[in-house]
């Protein structure tokens, strides 16, 4: 499964977004707001996530912020840290 | 796509803000007497303006009715009416307070703080350390206190456009000694939240006022009736496994206050993403506050009605 599968996976069941399916979220789709409609709490879980399961840290707000944007976005920075 | 949402409840009728009451000149001659007739000139010029909004400004003595209401739920209207009174002047006192602590130095104001071992051991266990406050007594001369938690002290606070109280560091043309994080920036602040709290440095945030969206708020009981409170903390604290201190300060006399550790709130992991399952830390908050105004009726400054939100939605 790659990265952006697993996101979608994540994304579904552990932060309990119910009456969606990981099939239904495009790469695209804005976390947070319109499209996914995160909010800022669920930021602070999806922080937390992401380290959990990809043992990547989102430091602060400068790399949060681009990160934050799409699954695509979360994605490719995932891969980057995971790179070195 | 759908998100099970808490009971839809919508945003009181009534919000609050934090603009202050006077123009700045106003506020400036305070600061003048302080400077030249310290806190006792200041405040013999605040019976005065106190007086006047008594008598004048029913608009905003009755500000204070919602709470005092329930506080003193067999009160006559005159006796309400004594209340509401003793309310704006320990409110004006602590605005001076803060502004002598500002203009005059943090030795102009005495601090007994009650929790100091317990506050050293919470942080300690190295996972940060929310401090969970409410509008009541000065918060600004009890922060004055933790410098002993030798850390870094990020503030969540919104400050509005046109206020003019000048918090204390302010006066004395200080930076400000503690880190604000804006509840208006990116995602609500959350990230620089968490950041703090993954420093094991400590986050100060205010329980008794909704910043933002309702949707982060929920129903726990204050006082005999239904109010809607924020969870953010809460949620931050599950997330993290930083213990939660509620903190309170109250005006003890002229030139001094007490700073008390009123609870240690402990969240455990919470699946989930409804507020409902915050509701029990959320009330236990509301039961330590609603202890305090008890001990210190006249210290709670919420000027607006909290029990005000529309809840046929």
């Amino acid at each position: 499964m790659d990265i952006k599968e697993q996101l979608k996976k994540i994304l579904v069941e552990e932060l309990n977004l119910e009456d969606l399916t990981p099939e239904e979220i495009t790469d695209d789709m804005a976390l947070f707001g319109e499209g996914l409609g995160l909010d800022s709490l669920d930021a602070v879980e999806l922080v937390v996530l992401v380290q959990k399961h990809f043992g990547v840290e989102i430091k602060d707000m400068e790399e949060g912020r681009p990160a934050l944007q799409t699954v695509a976005t979360l994605a490719a920075f995932i891969e980057k840290k995971r790179q070195g | 796509m759908s998100r099970t949402e808490p009971e839809q409840i919508a945003p009181a009728k009534t919000s609050w803000h934090s603009r202050s009451v006077g123009s700045r000149l106003q506020h400036g001659i305070f600061y003048l007497l302080i400077h030249l007739g310290g806190r006792r000139a200041a405040y013999f010029l605040l019976y005065f303006v106190i007086a006047y909004y008594a008598l004048l400004r029913p608009d905003l003595r009755r500000k204070g009715e919602p709470y005092l209401r329930r506080r003193f739920p067999e009160a006559s209207s005159g006796a309400l009416f004594r209340h509401g009174c003793r309310l704006l002047l320990d409110f004006g006192k602590v605005l001076v307070d803060r502004a002598v602590v500002g203009i005059l130095g943090p030795e102009r104001m005495a601090v007994r703080l009650h929790g100091r071992e317990d506050l050293l051991g919470l942080l300690a266990e190295g996972k940060g350390l929310i401090l969970i406050g409410a509008h009541v007594g000065c918060w600004q001369a009890a922060m004055s206190a933790l410098g002993f938690l030798s850390t870094p002290v990020s503030l969540l606070m919104q400050r509005e456009d046109g206020d003019i109280d000048r918090h204390y560091f302010e006066h004395a043309g200080r930076e400000c000694p503690y880190r604000i994080i804006d509840p208006r920036g990116f995602l609500g602040g959350s990230l620089e939240m968490l950041d703090v709290l993954k420093r094991g440095e400590v986050l100060s945030v205010m329980g008794d006022r909704l910043l933002g969206s309702d949707k982060n708020a929920v129903t726990v009981d204050f006082l005999g009736d239904p109010v809607r409170l924020p969870f953010s903390a809460y949620k931050l604290a599950a997330t993290t496994g930083a213990p939660i201190a509620v903190l309170f300060s109250a005006k003890t006399g002229p030139a001094s206050y007490e700073l008390e550790l009123a609870k240690v709130i402990r969240v455990p992991a919470v699946v989930g993403r409804s507020g409902a399952a915050f509701a029990p830390y959320v009330a236990e908050f509301a039961a330590a506050l609603e202890k305090f105004t008890r001990e210190h009726p006249c210290q709670f400054f919420n000027f607006f009605d909290m029990w005000q939100y529309d809840r046929t939605k």
